[in-house]
């Protein structure tokens, strides 16, 4: 179970593959959420509760999770979970909706350091939620819309609420919303490509979390770092996917 | 006496306000002080019995503020300080009582907002704000300030708080290991003994000065065994030792050497019972940074040491903790000229404070943290800055570095006078401890 501010995900594994897959909105009663997306998961797998081994919960609410077993660092599940997906990797980027973290990992994907932004949206979803909305855009439009930029316009995305007042004056200055678009994801960019530089860039990198379904940050990001990063499938899943695995490993320790 | 001088920085706060807001947050003060205190006898059952002095000592609203008081009235004075560069010797010679002043309390950061701007350090604009609703015992208490101008934000607090009281300016060389930094530095101690003689009223002379370097050395002493006993196996919680540690600030220095010795003889016990307060397994953290002044700075070391993980501090690199009493004052003779020269030596050179540079910049910090690491078989290292605290922050990539290079994770964490980011904070600190853990295991 990844259990966030916002988002609740859940992923069933049965001998080391994804039998089930289930996700919802946190709201107000997180622990109920979680309940039921993990019902969700279990009914796809055709399992009942009683089959499940350990239960492992991660994300900024997993103090809330029910059925729990164990608790694992979301940059623990990061770390995990992206080895798995993607063995070669060593550097996992996690940007949600209000938290972009860099997770080091080693072969084993035991993470060994990490950075987290510093309490700031302007290198999370969030500000791309804000910035579509100076644009007029719908959110799901804003990646298309900045890979048909022509050329870069930048912007300095020191926070969300000045970045707005950026945005317009791009406007004013009357760029076209594509350039603003890609401006908007440059600026993201570079926040998160900074806190990695402190990390140190070991490729390969993974990125996951929502916004890597995000086609205009991922562009952006590819160019600030100068590399391609890997994506997996369901980049969202990934956090409870590594808590998934941990719990995996959990249950041979100590069988029940 | 009470001049009336036109007041700089400071506005002038209506006394029902003022009133108010003291009441106020030292209610909410007293609850924390009690809760703090509480979590630490939760954290440890079998608490040593020493540890219920400090206990009480760590009250900074109970018996040590009457305790000044009653000296007050028989007409000592009271010498405050910020910055740990203060003489403290020349002020005990001079049969004054020394007290460090700086403030923990969150809730008056926001009153020093109506003074300096957000960005300044938050232990700057906490201070102000104290003096504003004159909430703080022992800089209310102080008769005179001894200010070390080590930081930007110590050296304009000095020009603040001289709208309300005395405030005698010590400058600082900057640049450690030169030849005329230390005679500069000489001047100043020999300066800052003439003020303070002249202000008591009461001649620094070599029999009083030597009696205060020798509780200063006794102290010291104690101090020493104390850390000394957080090499082993954890034998106390980390934060039960900054408690003690800090309570030397504002503490009867001979006292606290008595109730220190006393808490050694109890924990040194405890170490041949092998009776461990936490696992032995358990990751050993150290903590440098920005001083974490009692008693709201308390929430890194209670995330830690109540982490899931759990951790333990065994040592720290801070100005609220083991720089207080690390060094003794190295005399030869007891000429008055020698132990003058051996307190600017101890409080100059011995000094890791990131306001210095040298020839190798401050290399001296690096030496010692890679040291404690090694003697205290150290783990991790969580960097603790506030915002606003420029120096640490600015040092924080070299001291990574240099941790990298014998592989001993360092996290940096910032944060603020705030309760609001603990949520937040814990899911970092459990983190890294995670991480710890994993790393011991292999």
């Amino acid at each position: 179970m990844d259990l966030g501010t916002q988002r609740v995900q859940v992923v069933a594994l049965k001998d080391g593959a994804v039998v089930g897959r289930a996700q919802g909105f946190s709201g107000f009663d997180p622990t109920k959420a979680a309940e039921q997306a993990v019902n969700e998961a279990l009914t796809q797998a055709n399992l009942k509760l009683s089959d499940v081994n350990h239960f492992a919960a991660t994300g900024s609410a997993m103090d809330m999770a029910p059925y729990v077993n164990s608790t694992v660092s979301m940059m623990g599940a990061d770390a995990k979970a992206g080895v798995f997906l993607a063995p070669k990797a060593r550097t996992i980027i996690d940007v949600g909706a209000e938290e972009a973290r860099a997770v080091k990992t080693d072969e084993r994907g035991i993470m060994v350091d990490f950075v987290v932004n510093e309490r700031c949206a302007a290198g999370a979803g969030a500000f791309i939620e804000a910035m579509a909305r100076a644009l007029e855009v719908k959110l799901e439009d804003m990646g298309s819309l900045a890979l048909k930029a022509e050329r870069a316009s930048p912007i300095n995305a020191s926070c969300v609420i000045f970045g707005e007042s950026d945005v317009v004056s791009l406007i004013h200055r009357q760029e076209s919303k594509p350039e603003i678009a890609r401006a908007v994801f440059d600026a993201m960019a570079d926040r998160v490509s900074a806190m990695m530089h402190r990390l140190g860039i070991n490729p390969e990198v993974v990125l996951v979390g929502g916004v890597a379904k995000d086609p205009g940050f991922v562009a952006s990001l590819n160019r600030k770092l100068g590399l391609t990063v890997v994506i997996p499938k369901y980049p969202e899943y990934v956090g409870a996917l590594g808590a998934a695995l941990i719990a995996a490993t959990r249950v041979k320790e100590a069988p029940k | 006496m009470t001049k009336t001088v036109e007041k700089k920085f400071l506005p002038d706060v209506p006394k029902k306000e003022m009133d108010e807001l003291r009441n106020t947050v030292k209610a909410a003060s007293l609850k924390i002080i009690a809760d703090n205190i509480e979590r630490m006898k939760k954290a440890d059952p079998h608490r040593p019995e020493a540890m219920k002095y400090f206990d009480d000592i760590a009250n900074l609203f109970g018996q040590r503020q009457q305790e000044i008081q009653a000296e007050k009235e028989k007409g000592k004075k009271v010498i405050g300080y910020m910055c740990l560069f203060a003489p403290t010797e020349l002020i005990t010679a001079a049969d004054a009582i020394p007290v460090r002043v700086n403030s923990g309390w969150y809730d008056t950061s926001k009153l020093g907002d109506r003074v300096v701007p957000v960005e300044v350090c938050p232990v700057i604009r906490s201070t102000i704000g104290a003096k504003m609703i004159e909430l703080s015992p022992f800089l209310e208490q102080s008769d005179a300030l001894i200010s070390v101008l080590t930081c930007d934000g110590m050296t304009k607090l000095s020009e603040i708080l001289g709208d309300t009281k005395a405030v005698w300016g010590m400058n600082i060389p900057r640049v450690k290991d030169s030849t005329q930094s230390l005679r500069f530095w000489n001047d100043e101690i020999k300066h800052m003994k003439t003020q303070i003689e002249q202000f008591t009223g009461n001649k620094i002379n070599r029999k009083n000065l030597k009696e205060a370097i020798e509780i200063s050395h006794r102290a010291t002493k104690a101090f020493r065994r104390l850390q000394e006993l957080r090499k082993g196996n954890p034998v106390i919680m980390g934060r039960d030792a900054m408690l003690v540690n800090q309570a030397y600030s504002w503490d009867d220095k001979k006292r606290w050497t008595e109730k220190t010795e006393a808490l050694c003889a109890e924990l040194e016990k405890r170490v041949e019972r092998k009776d461990w307060v936490v696992s032995p397994d358990t990751p050993r953290v150290m903590v440098t940074g920005t001083p974490m002044f009692w008693p709201d700075n308390w929430k890194l070391p209670t995330l830690v040491e109540e982490g899931n993980p759990q951790g333990v501090i065994v040592a720290d690199e801070q100005c609220s903790g083991e720089r207080i009493l690390n060094d003794p004052i190295g005399v030869d003779e007891w000429s008055m000229d020698d132990m003058l020269n051996a307190m600017s030596e101890r409080y100059l050179m011995a000094s890791t404070c990131p306001c210095f540079t040298s020839k190798d910049g401050n290399e001296d910090r690096i030496n010692w943290l890679l040291n404690k690491v090694k003697e205290w078989k150290v783990q991790g290292v969580v960097y603790y800055v506030v915002r606003g605290c420029m120096l640490y922050a600015m040092e924080y990539t070299r001291v990574k570095k240099a941790l990298d290079k014998i592989n001993v994770p360092v996290y940096y964490l910032d944060t603020e006078y705030t309760r609001e980011d603990v949520g937040q904070m814990k899911t970092r600190v459990e983190a890294f401890l995670e991480m710890l853990n994993a790393r011991i295991d292999i």
